[in-house]
């Protein structure tokens, strides 16, 4: 179990910063930074700039993420923001509008 | 699971938490949380917000009001500054409170936070530990007057009691005049011990 967790019925208006990883179901205003991985899960809506481990969005983000692994589109995602990661995949099915970085 | 949300050991919230359902805190919080549910800060938790839900729990510190429809638990470890609002509260033993603690009758409970707001200003006591201690502070103001007036019914002879009685009524009294000694009394009445003999 995810040591952070916002519920599909909570919302967050300002900064989480962790260690640990996050899980979004719910609604994350302000800025998001994890040292672990962060998901967020469909239905969650995360309108913030996320930095993270790992990243995987299946609901929707409105901001830049920043990963230092690896960042997954998920069918079903809504991306509006600049991508910066090693490695990314977006899947079929996911919406997605700005700027990859992948360090080439 | 669906509707719990979880601040974890390490993460660290400046803001504001708010909606429905669950919440358990285990890290650091500071900004303000409501919600309509259940809030837990646990004993990793460290809270400077006010709380505001339908039933609270905490075992770890808070620095800032607890409100809650229903209930809130303060338990062992625990460690509130702020004032503590609810129908009903309970503080255990070993948990710390510092500030101004309410729990309201229905329909009561506005009268009371008018009265409380005007004798707020007293000066707080200083961290209790826990309810016991509140209970037991009536008792002790209740239990001086018993105490000047109960010796001497007990020791002393149906005289000796109708002198003693006004004495312990008026404190006055009582302090220029200390009470007779009872043993003394019989000393000097050598007669009656005489008699007696």
């Amino acid at each position: 179990m995810a040591s952070t967790v916002i519920g599909a019925g909570i919302t967050i208006e300002g900064e989480l910063t962790t260690d640990e990883d996050v899980v979004v179901q719910g609604t994350l205003r302000g800025k998001l930074s994890a040292k672990d991985a962060v998901t967020v899960e469909h239905g969650g809506v995360v309108e913030a700039d996320v930095s993270g481990g790992p990243v995987a969005v299946a609901g929707s983000v409105t901001g830049d993420i920043s990963s230092s692994d690896r960042v997954d589109l998920q069918n079903g995602a809504r991306v509006i923001g600049n991508v910066k990661a090693a490695r990314i995949t977006i899947a079929d099915g996911a919406q997605f509008k700005g700027a990859v970085d992948m360090d080439v | 699971m669906a509707d719990v949300t979880v601040i974890g050991r390490s993460a660290f919230v400046k803001g504001r938490v708010s909606g429905a359902g669950d919440l358990h805190i285990a890290g650091r919080v500071e900004g303000e949380v409501t919600s309509t549910g259940a809030v837990t800060v646990d004993e990793t938790g460290l809270v400077a917000a006010n709380l505001t839900a339908r039933r609270l729990v905490v075992r770890g510190a808070v620095r800032g009001d607890l409100t809650a429809d229903e209930a809130i638990l303060v338990e062992r470890g625990a460690k509130v500054v702020g004032d503590v609002r609810a129908p009903r509260i309970a503080v255990a033993a070993g948990a710390l409170v510092r500030g101004y603690v309410e729990t309201a009758v229905e329909g009561v409970g506005r009268a009371n936070r008018a009265a409380a707001t005007a004798t707020r200003d007293k000066p707080k006591p200083a961290a209790t530990p826990a309810v016991t201690a509140r209970a037991q502070a009536p008792a002790r103001e209740a239990s001086p007057p018993t105490k000047q007036s109960s010796p001497a019914p007990s020791t002393a002879s149906a005289k000796a009691d109708a002198k003693a009685a006004p004495r312990g009524a008026t404190l006055a009294g009582k302090r220029k005049v200390p009470p007779a000694p009872m043993v003394p009394a019989l000393k000097k009445g050598g007669k009656a011990v005489q008699k007696r003999r």
